[in-house]
């Protein structure tokens, strides 16, 4: 079904030639509110993936995922955010065009048979935070870091994707919803129910991810929100008012099992492979208290980044393993929504 | 450091060349509203003048399509009374600035429409960004303000994280069915290019609000008659100020907001404003800012005072700085406060609008009027009788 005609000027391209501008190959996935299709830019050869967001659908309009993921994904062009290098409208739907990226994190933590160097979970925490870091200084929270939103292009740079649930950090007197990130990868003031909280929240899922990543399996996999309050603090402590100032004032803080703070010798056994540095930078990522935790600027000025080994250069990071069937490799791309 | 140890180090360190510092402003060029919906002047009018013409050609062709038809239906009565029936004075098509005029006041009742809803202040500002920006793509005589406003409330409200829903908006709407705003939704996201994203000025002005108490408070009071108090109400008679002059004028499209929030502390108040600019960025406080003559406030002063900051040293540079900066705000004063229609003007350009967008209907009234005198005057008759 491909089809073909000029390239025309970006952007503002009319809804008439634009169908023309990009080929619709095949289908790779279907989710609730978009369907995913790959396809090449004609002009020029390059692999894209189009998200046509099923308008229509929704009785009240435009989906607010969609309205999130156009309206901050327009804003943010940096090497470690995915592209959107176009939006169209065909009959009432909106495609976005994205760069096209094949794999994710997760598909690699998963993936047994490949061994991470401690210079590639650099190379990829570094990305991460760089990505992370242009978020939050366009003052955008991204409120959805997980492994598998974080993407890998051909030439191993990670890319962070899916923006249906980021938004712009709110006025200080505005009321944010604490229903936000996968469970896993959820920062304790957002279990305990807080209405204000900042990019401290990214920050802890970045935390969580470079657990992750050294540890070849989730860090703290709670079963339901209340078990993940329990996995959460039996791994970092149970949170009290000496280390974390008005904590018992947040809506969801009662009747916790009062666990004692890890001591380092306990974090040294869990993460055995991680150095003082890298063990420095996860517990200043993964503080109780947001106010304590790092933020993106701190996080990349740490010492862990200096020392050796040098991080990965991307296009020297393992990459997913060619697979027999042709069928699965584009499970990366497909993005299904967990909320 | 002196210039020249600066230099020197900047020859020492070449070859490894050190990654350029990225400012606030760097990211804000970035920006869609800078790169897309920033203009000067002759631009905005020349994109407004574009959309106009559009919007002619479309009436017009609308216009001609109902004239012909109306022809054919009734060739008798175009026949008697072809100079009542002229295609030249039937309708009159709006000018871009009685378009402009006619979405300025319009604007006045987004701000009303959000204040019924009880939604916050961003989605009053946002709606008003999205609609003034669809009315640079569009013209009003194809599209009539009344349904892209509720539209661009509706779509505001959801870009603002204000989510409501389709029914209890329009429940509360009259004369607005659910497909009228759902249907615009996309043609108006279509027309702001799909972003939707805006910076207004109220956060500047609150930053400037706090830094207007860390420069002439702390540590020690600069002025004898300034208190937190003093500097509490301006602030809020510069929000005041911003919701009835800066919003509703163009100068979102022609200035930053921090350029717009620094503009409604000035309109305010004159005289603490220049004196933070100079606490701010001058040495030499005894500068005599006010003396900045207000008649070459004009686009080719400020290059020329651009031309000059390169040219001189330091304080020099600071002092252009400033002046170029107070001149910006001058003007941006000068450009918010608008050019109302009175309420008979804006009448008078809705209902040409209307002609515009149903020329059917005005030619069938007047062919109906043309038409019908003979029994009018029958009825008059048998009443009189």
């Amino acid at each position: 079904m491909a089809t073909e005609l000029q390239e025309s000027r970006p952007r503002s391209t009319p809804t008439s030639s634009i169908q023309l501008k990009y080929s619709k190959d095949r289908k790779v996935g279907e989710g609730t509110y978009a369907v995913v299709y790959l396809g090449v830019q004609i002009s020029t050869k390059r692999k894209i993936a189009i998200k046509e967001i099923k308008t229509g659908l929704f009785k009240d309009g435009l989906d607010m995922s969609a309205i999130r993921e156009v309206k901050y994904l327009q804003e943010l062009k940096h090497p470690n955010v995915i592209e959107l290098i176009d939006v169209f409208s065909t009959s009432n739907n909106l495609n976005l065009v994205l760069e096209f990226l094949p794999c994710d994190l997760e598909v690699l933590i998963k993936d047994t048979s490949i061994v991470f160097k401690s210079a590639d979970i650099k190379s990829w925490l570094l990305m991460t935070l760089r990505g992370v870091h242009h978020c939050h200084r366009n003052f955008i929270l991204h409120r959805d870091l997980k492994p598998n939103n974080l993407l890998l292009a051909p030439d191993g740079q990670l890319k962070i994707a899916d923006f249906g649930l980021a938004r712009s950090l709110g006025n200080p007197n505005e009321d944010l919803s604490s229903n936000v990130v996968t469970r896993w990868y959820r920062a304790p003031e957002l279990l305990f129910g807080a209405k204000h909280y900042t990019g401290a929240v990214d920050i802890w899922s970045v935390g969580i991810i470079f657990a992750e990543l050294m540890l070849r399996t989730p860090y703290l996999p709670g079963k339901d929100d209340i078990d993940q309050l329990d996995v959460t603090f039996r791994a970092l402590g149970t949170p009290t008012e000496q280390i974390w100032p008005n904590v018992s004032n947040l809506p969801q803080y009662n009747a916790l099992r009062v666990y004692p703070p890890p001591s380092r010798q306990e974090l040294r056994n869990r993460f055995s492979a991680a150095t003082e540095k890298a063990l420095d930078l996860l517990i200043s990522m993964t503080q109780l208290d947001p106010s304590r935790r790092c933020d993106s600027t701190s996080a990349l000025l740490h010492d862990y980044f200096l020392e050796a080994p040098r991080a990965t250069n991307p296009n020297e990071l393992p990459q997913k393993r060619e697979k027999k069937k042709p069928s699965n490799e584009d499970d990366g791309t497909i993005k299904r929504r967990k909320l | 450091m002196t210039e020249q140890e600066k230099e020197s180090e900047n020859g020492r360190t070449e070859e490894v060349p050190k990654k350029q510092y990225i400012s606030n402003d760097d990211l804000y060029r970035r920006s869609s509203q800078f790169e897309l919906w920033s203009f000067t002047q002759e631009s905005l009018e020349a994109k407004k003048k574009q959309a106009n013409e559009i919007g002619r050609r479309i009436a017009k062709q609308r216009f001609d399509e109902a004239y012909n038809k109306l022809k054919q239906e009734n060739p008798t009565i175009f026949e008697i009374h072809k100079q009542e029936l002229d295609a030249n004075n039937l309708i009159t098509l709006l000018s871009h600035e009685e378009e402009t005029k006619f979405i300025h006041a319009y604007c006045q009742n987004i701000v009303q429409t959000a204040d019924y809803f009880r939604m916050p202040t961003q989605v009053k500002l946002t709606a008003i960004s999205l609609f003034k920006k669809f009315y640079l793509e569009n013209s009003i005589m194809e599209y009539h303000p009344k349904n892209i406003m509720y539209t661009s409330v509706f779509l505001a409200a959801k870009s603002e994280n204000y989510f409501i829903t389709i029914e209890s908006f329009i429940s509360r709407l009259k004369d607005v069915k659910q497909e009228d705003i759902l249907d615009l939704e996309f043609k108006i996201l279509e027309s702001l290019k799909f972003t939707l994203l805006v910076h207004h000025a109220f956060r500047p002005l609150y930053g400037f609000f706090l830094d207007f108490q860390a420069i002439l408070l702390h540590p020690s009071p600069v002025m004898y008659d300034v208190s937190i108090d003093t500097l509490g109400s301006l602030y809020d008679r510069a929000k005041k100020w911003l919701n009835e002059y800066a919003i509703l004028s163009d100068v979102a499209f022609l200035f930053t907001p921090p350029q717009i929030a620094l503009a409604a502390m000035y309109a305010i108040d004159r005289r603490i404003t220049e004196r933070y600019l100079k606490e701010k960025f001058l040495d030499d406080h005894t500068v005599n800012l006010e003396s900045i003559p207000e008649h070459n406030d004009d686009v080719k002063e400020e290059d020329k005072d651009n031309e000059a900051l390169k040219a001189s040293n330091e304080s020099s540079n600071q002092r252009e700085y400033c002046i170029t900066l107070i001149r910006t705000i001058r003007k941006c004063i000068k450009l918010s406060k608008l050019d109302n229609p009175t309420p008979e003007e804006s009448k008078e350009i809705g209902k040409r609008c209307k002609a515009a967008l149903n020329p059917d209907k005005v030619i069938e009234r007047r062919v109906k009027k043309l038409a019908a005198p003979t029994t009018t005057t029958t009825n008059t008759t048998t009443t009189t009788t």
